[in-house]
């Protein structure tokens, strides 16, 4: 039978209304398996002035059988076996006849009692009970009280439209009383309207300008787009971010086309896209790469007969473009270099002082970064960069689009006449803003993002923040994530040890935190980060443990472990292999070390695990310094079968003190070796699981 | 319809609504919002409604007069109703129907656009109202006010009058506005912008005005300690224009900001508590 609710609200934030909506799918879904209410489907719908659920549900619980206890057995019956007057008194205070009753056994003793059906509850019943619990318990990340209620909600709450199989399931919520109400489009049909069913709800809203389904809005939205474009032989410029919010912000979309004069066409994309987006959520309109002199828009309107809307919005938006043309010409006016002085008087951090002091640092690291990466004929270039870097926080423009920082340092330094490695890493050094955005084109833009957000990870816990679940101000994880990413796309060979002294080293005069520890904070987040980027790529977590035990000095030997690790793991040899390292760890867990005397190998086994070890490790040892750790990989399991024959043959805990540590002393050289690849004890194998 | 007739039509409205009419406040403010007869209105549980139109004052938004929206100073018409009325949205619709806005024609939208005034402890949740993609109105329910939580809880309708103008007028340029049917925007505010953005960019002596400021925040703390709420707040609010105005010459950096901020904000949240237990005990 159908279920229907609606909760109409004041117009909510497109983010709320997507999160409300999974959070009441998945709390009625709860409840009515909680309550053995059966769903047979279950969707959510909405816009951003209601929060629909459907549902089919069975009419109610199924029956079952109650157990109704008595008194206890010894007072209830009598020696003589017949019933005492308690029990009778029972069954007439139950309305149930005396052969009904038997005895009930339970956990504190023996009862007299009775069985009885207990007919299931009706749907609507539970309904009515949880509603008022279900939209209490929605959570929204702001909320606000209005009027003179307590209650808190994303935003105010309207009417409560709730039908079970056609009637109204009575609900009295922070003083409204649900009914069988809706109201159509705000502004275009605020009207009235009764239903008695899904049906009936979606076609009078329909009717009166209200598309419910968020799906048939997108559809809609797209068939727009494209019937505009269609003369103009153009595309959208897409924006798939935009379109999620407009979709949630209407009722009725209404795609809107409209120009802007050609003279702003000179102003930069990143400019014009960012102006139209930000300013006024508008898509911009390209022909290939080309910009147009056009936006589509999406308004909240069954039509625009005398054209308001397109020319409210061409007004609005050659205003702002105006703007953005003043904010480009007087930031020109400008030159960047002469901006820099300014920036002690911008705040990077209170404690660790202004821009001034940040670019002051950045330029030393990347010259330290040029020399590492062996990039010397960039490092004036990049020098330069790291300079400049930051003084468009001084522009008019960056003021206006903080999303532009960085983009905005590129494309002025440029017009100024800044080398392309110059401008290319200023614009490209706030990249990448996520795990899933690209890392910088240009090698310089990549060093001059790492020296940035190093220099930001290390001063920041060097001033003793920390961060704990979601609280991370600084962006600290989205700062590290950035690093990971460039260093393994760009394969960087970088010694993380040795960058962090550096880069600690810049900051000294400033740090709150012991040098040592704030290195040991900065090593375990970075391999937590890591973790969590090997995780996301789908790497088993036993295999991230194994390859992150030997260290993360180098980035890109860590990730080419794991790889080499990930991709033996079909082999047949593999689990045989991970149980022989288990083995000589296990073996050699609280052994003293020994130094190992050749002139003391009795066995012909283990004089075999020698020599083959010797081999071994001068070829293993070469690959690793190459990392070519699956080459490595592939060698060292080459000691297996010795391996295998030692442990079958000779008798590790000999009686002689002396053989004995200097078997152990071969192990110890084998796990020595081993474990420059991986920690392989931390892999799980079938067999040990089972 | 002129300027005039606009917010003419508007008192008009609110009128209606059972609104007081306020004067227009005689200090500087950078919003509506900062006149006593919002500030300490919202607080406390006394019902209030109340209009008027206030000229408000942004010394980095001036241009010289040569950007055709933005001005240093611009006239609001605040709306301020508490409790906030269940149908306060459609209220507001219908205030815009009364001024011949045919809201059929249009695309009228609730943006989400929260609000918050560090200075004087208050934050809100609301909308920016958009007409046909044209901010013409700031929605917002307030949830605090002098640090403290607001119950009941007050509704703000913040008209922006030359937009609104701007959209009734169909022009591009504010100076081309009509104030009355015979005097202009141009003519009354032109050369008012051309000085005054020279004032705040160039000439406001910086020293005077940090000056003022640490005396202004003297005096304010020695009144608050007199129980002499009023004439704080009128103190706050000269600190609250002085800051912007260093700002505008640009004499704030970024921890002298937050610092200046937060001296503003100590003063008015210890005016907001004594006020409410005043109230309280009258």
């Amino acid at each position: 039978m159908e279920f229907l609710l609606e909760i109409m609200t004041e117009e909510l934030p497109s983010s709320h209304v997507r999160s409300a909506l999974l959070q009441l799918e998945e709390k009625f879904n709860q409840e009515f398996q909680s309550a053995r209410i059966g769903v047979n489907s279950l969707k959510t719908l909405g816009t951003c002035r209601r929060l629909v659920v459907l549902a089919d549900l069975e009419a109610r619980q199924p029956d079952e059988e109650e157990i109704v206890t008595g008194p206890p057995r010894q007072v209830a019956i009598l020696p003589d076996g017949n019933f005492s007057p308690a029990a009778l008194g029972f069954a007439r205070s139950q309305g149930i006849s005396i052969d009904r009753l038997e005895v009930i056994k339970t956990q504190k003793g023996e009862y007299l009692g009775f069985k009885r059906l207990k007919k299931g509850r009706p749907t609507e019943e539970i309904i009515a009970e949880k509603l008022p619990s279900i939209i209490s318990s929605l959570t929204f990340p702001k909320n606000m009280r209005w009027g003179e209620k307590n209650f808190r909600f994303s935003r105010p709450i309207k009417n409560l439209l709730c039908l079970f199989n056609g009637q109204v399931v009575p609900v009295e919520f922070e003083g409204l009383t649900s009914n069988n109400r809706t109201w159509g489009h705000f502004i275009h049909s605020p009207k009235e309207i009764q239903v008695n069913s899904f049906a009936e709800y979606y076609q009078a809203l329909k009717e009166n300008f209200v598309l419910v389904d968020p799906e048939e809005r997108k559809q809609s939205i797209f068939k727009q787009f494209q019937e505009k474009m269609a003369d103009l032989k153009a595309e959208v410029y897409p924006d798939e971010g935009l379109l999620d919010r407009l979709l949630w912000n209407v009722e009725q979309p209404l795609v809107v086309i409209g120009t802007f004069p050609e003279k702003y066409l000179e102003l930069p994309l990143e400019v014009l896209s960012t102006a139209m987006r930000e300013g006024q959520k508008l898509f911009s309109m390209v022909r290939g790469k080309k910009q147009l002199p056009y936006f589509l828009g999406i308004a909240d309107a069954p039509a625009d007969p005398k054209n308001f809307i397109a020319s409210g919005n061409e007004r609005v938006l050659k205003a702002r473009l105006e703007d953005a043309r003043f904010f480009w010409e007087n930031d020109l006016k400008i030159p960047l270099a002469e901006r820099v002085p300014q920036l002690k008087n911008v705040v990077f951090q209170e404690k660790l002082g202004s821009y001034e002091d940040k670019v002051a640092r950045l330029q030393r690291l990347v010259a330290y970064l040029a020399d590492r990466l062996d990039i010397k004929s960039e490092k004036k270039a990049l020098i330069e960069a790291a300079r400049l870097c930051k003084a468009d926080l001084l522009t008019e423009m960056v003021r206006e689009f903080p999303e532009l920082q960085g983009k905005m340092g590129g494309l002025y330094s440029r017009k100024q006449g800044f080398s392309e490695t110059v401008s290319r890493a200023i614009y490209e050094h706030y990249l990448p803003q996520s795990l899933e955005d690209p890392v910088p084109e240009s090698t310089g833009g990549a060093i001059l993002s790492l020296a940035d957000k190093l220099d930001t990870i290390v001063g920041v816990f060097g001033v003793g923040y920390s961060i704990s679940g979601s609280s991370d101000p600084f962006g600290l994880r989205r700062n590290a994530h950035a690093i990971c990413k460039i260093i393994l796309e760009k394969k960087f060979h970088l010694s993380l040890s040795r960058t962090l002294d550096k880069a600690i080293s810049l900051v000294k005069d400033k740090l709150t935190v012991p040098e040592a520890q704030l290195k040991r904070t900065c090593l375990e987040f970075f391999e937590g980060r890591l973790r969590f980027i090997f995780e996301k790529k789908g790497y088993r977590y036993d295999l991230i443990n194994a390859a992150l035990a030997p260290g993360i000095e180098y980035l890109d030997y860590t990730e080419a472990r794991i790889k080499a690790l990930n991709d033996l793991k079909q082999s047949k040899n593999f689990e045989q292999f991970i149980l022989m390292a288990k083995r000589v760890k296990n073996i050699l867990k609280e052994v003293p070390r020994a130094r190992l005397n050749s002139a003391l190998f009795k066995e012909k086994e283990e004089k075999e695990l020698y020599s083959a070890l010797k081999i071994i490790q001068k070829n293993a040892e070469e690959m690793l310094a190459k990392g070519d750790f699956a080459g490595a990989q592939k060698i060292i399991f080459r000691l297996q079968l010795p391996l295998n024959n030692f442990f079958d043959r000779v008798l590790v805990m000999s009686e002689d003190k002396k053989i004995r540590n200097n078997r152990l002393a071969l192990l110890a050289q084998v796990q020595n070796l081993i474990q420059q690849l991986a920690d392989y004890s931390q892999v799980v194998i079938e067999s040990e699981t089972k | 319809m002129s300027i005039q007739e606009l917010f003419l039509k508007l008192y008009d409205f609110w009128l209606k609504q059972g609104c007081y009419i306020a004067p227009t406040y005689d200090l500087e403010v950078g919003a509506g919002t900062m006149t006593p007869d919002t500030f300490f209105r919202v607080l406390g549980k006394k019902p209030w409604k109340v209009a008027y139109v206030q000229p408000s004052r942004r010394p980095t938004d001036g241009r010289y007069g040569e950007n055709p929206h933005r001005v240093q100073k611009h006239f609001q018409f605040q709306v301020i109703m508490k409790p906030s009325p269940d149908n306060i949205q459609r209220i507001y619709l219908d205030s815009l129907v009364s001024l011949g806005i045919n809201l059929s024609e249009h695309d009228l939208r609730f943006d989400e656009d929260d609000w918050e005034s560090p200075t004087i402890g208050a934050w809100g949740v609301g909308w920016q109202v958009l007409l046909d993609g044209l901010e013409i109105t700031q929605f917002t329910y307030f949830q605090q006010a002098g640090g403290l939580e607001l119950y009941p809880v007050s509704v703000e309708i913040t008209y922006g009058l030359e937009r609104l103008e701007m959209f009734l007028e169909q022009k591009d340029n504010i100076y081309d506005l009509k104030w009355s049917e015979d005097v202009s925007y141009r003519d009354l505010r032109f050369q008012e912008e051309k000085e005054f953005s020279v004032y705040n960019f160039e000439q406001a002596d910086i020293q005077m005005l940090q000056h003022w400021f640490s005396s202004a925040e003297k005096e304010a703390q020695r009144l608050i300690n007199q129980n002499l709420l009023l004439p704080a707040y009128d103190l706050c609010l000269k600190c609250s224009h002085l800051f912007n105005l260093l700002d505008s010459r640009g004499a704030i950096s970024v921890t002298e900001r937050v610092k200046m901020i937060g001296q503003i904000r100590t003063l008015v949240n210890q005016i907001a508590r004594k006020f409410v237990e005043r109230e309280g005990e009258s």
